[in-house]
Formats: structure tokens, sequence, C-alpha cells
């Protein structure tokens, strides 16, 4: 382990062990609003990111399912219908508020018995070695202190042959997109923050997040060292966002 | 609140893997070799070492008296 006493909380340092609860007073704050902050923010693009991580994860009926960081639970909802009622989907957040909203729009959405939920930290996952068949983190790893601790985590909880996709945001490839999108994230979404989930200061921790977050060869590069094979990734609207995929072999 | 029973046949502890056993009365799942119970709050187990009890040393090696425990 590195001796690191402390990391990145958006653009200011902070102690190590002070990150997990500033991360967590952010989506405290936010959990109620979050769906439809998502949409303001990302004009309803994030749901064409999750449809494609979706297709990418290539779930099938019996399967058994993580999705860390899952949130409010856009995708478990997605992995419940496909895995039926002989598959198994976990939605776990390290953030009760978070986990709370989700149950309740799944089951509004009339989810039930397939899926689970459980507080749980991604670093040191509590599920046995060979598990899942299909891990995701939509835009999670950002918010984890220990990113190397937790890619490892996810690949022992893999299966031989599981899959692991991250989708997180990550590095613009034009300079001209990369400059509008600066301009976007730290003029626009804090006042968008403030006006729609009273929260301005929980919008510029995101927009900073995103800066600090490693880029996508990067990344790929920390996926292949925590033991993932085969790692790719895929560009979308403009690299914005990367969805990283990679296989336990 | 009951703890679902698949779930709970999936979780260990996320310290060492080891086995949990499921605790009814307290509503915990509980690490005998780290000495943790992990609350269940509303149904959801919370995994989290910062939000578990740590036990004393005749709990943890299942001395107490009382509470009786259920797999």
């Amino acid at each position: 382990m590195d001796k690191r006493t402390t990391t990145h909380f958006g653009y200011q340092e902070v102690p190590i062990e002070e990150k997990a609860s500033r991360v967590a007073d952010v989506f405290h704050s936010v959990a109620a609003r979050y769906d439809v902050m998502n949409d303001l923010m990302s004009f309803g693009i994030h749901r064409l990111w999750k449809r494609l991580t979706l297709e990418r994860a290539g779930v099938r009926p019996g399967h058994h399912v993580l999705d860390i960081a899952g949130g409010t639970g856009d995708l478990t909802l997605q992995f419940a219908r496909r895995v039926g009622p002989r598959g198994r989907v976990v939605l776990a957040d390290i953030n009760e508020s978070m986990l709370r909203v989700g149950r309740d729009k799944l089951l509004d959405h009339g989810v039930g018995g397939n899926v689970e939920y459980v507080q749980a930290n991604a670093e040191c996952l509590p599920f046995p070695d060979n598990h899942f068949d299909c891990i995701t983190i939509a835009f999670g790893l950002r918010n984890v202190t220990e990113k190397d601790a937790a890619l490892r985590s996810m690949a022992r909880v893999l299966k031989p042959g599981g899959r692991l996709l991250v989708l997180e945001f990550s590095k613009p490839t034009h300079a001209l997109l990369s400059k509008a999108y600066d301009e976007y994230s730290f003029r626009l979404l804090p006042k968008m923050g403030e006006l729609v989930a009273g929260d301005a200061d929980s919008y510029r921790y995101l927009a900073e997040s995103i800066r600090m977050h490693p880029d996508q060869e990067t990344l790929k590069a920390m996926m292949e060292g925590a033991g993932l094979a085969r790692v790719e990734y895929t560009n979308l609207t403009g690299g914005i966002v990367a969805l990283h995929r990679g296989i336990k072999l | 609140m009951t703890m679902d029973k698949e779930l709970l046949a999936m979780l260990v502890c996320p310290l060492c893997q080891g086995k949990l056993k499921y605790d009814r009365d307290r509503g915990e799942l509980k690490c005998h070799f780290d000495g943790l119970a992990f609350p269940i709050r509303d149904g959801i187990p919370v995994m989290l070492e910062e939000e578990a009890r740590v036990m004393d040393v005749d709990e943890k090696l299942g001395k107490t008296p009382g509470a009786p425990e259920h797999e």
C-alpha cells in the first residue's frame, strides 16, 4: 500500500479518512433530486449511456449481477428484468439515502423478489470469491477513495469469465468540446444544482471530481492492474463519458 | 424485520470474507473472527466496518449467555 495521507475531494486535498464522509454528505444531500438532476444535467443522455452499458453487460436469465454504487437503481431495474426469476441482482451502495431512494423506486416499478439491497463499501465487498457473472459500477468509481482496492475487490467477487463494466465520466477527445464542456460544468452546473436540488456545492464537487478522475488509458491500466483481462473502452458523447469493460479469466 | 435467506447465504465478512452468523434477536450479522456485528437497518444489511458494533471478548468467543444465535 502507498503511504499517502491525503486525497482529492474535487479540487481540495482532504485527509484520506475524511473523503468517504465528505462524499456521503454530497449524496445524502442530493439523493431525493438525483434522478431529475441527472436528466437535466445530461439532457437525458445518461439514459443512452446506461442503455449501452446494459447491452455490453450481456446479462442473461439466471445470472447473478452486482450493481455497485447502484444508487437510485436505473441499471438494477433493467438487470432485474433480464435475469428473470432464477437470477439475482444485488444493488449495493455505500450511501444509505441513495439505497433507500433506489429501493422505493424499484418497488414502485414492481421489481421485487430477485433484487437484494446491501450497504457496502466497494473497497471491501461483502461477497464470496467468484460469485457474480457481471458487475457494473456506473458513475461510482470516481467517488471511491481507494480505486485500486475497489477494482481488486470487484475482480475477486467476479466469476471466471465474468465481466466488469465501469461507466464513468472521462476525458473529452476534442479540445473544442473540452472547452465548451468546462464552461458548462463550472458555470452552469452549480447554478442548476442550486436551483433544482438547493445545493450548488455538491454539483461543484461533481464537476471537479470529474476533472480529477483518471482518463481512459489510465483507468484501463488500473483495471489490468487489478487482474482483469481484455480490457477495452468505448468513448461516449465525445469522451465526456467512457465505458470500460474487462473480463476475469 | 426478517432477513432474506438467500441474501444471508450470499454475504460474508467484508474484512476477512469469513462466514457470518445471523443474530435474529439483535438484528445483526456477526463475524466472530473480527469481533464485529454488522447491523441490519430496515431490512438492509449495513456491511461497513465503521458502522459495526465491536463485540467484547466473551461475545467474540461465543460465551455470552442469553441471546441464542441462528444460522
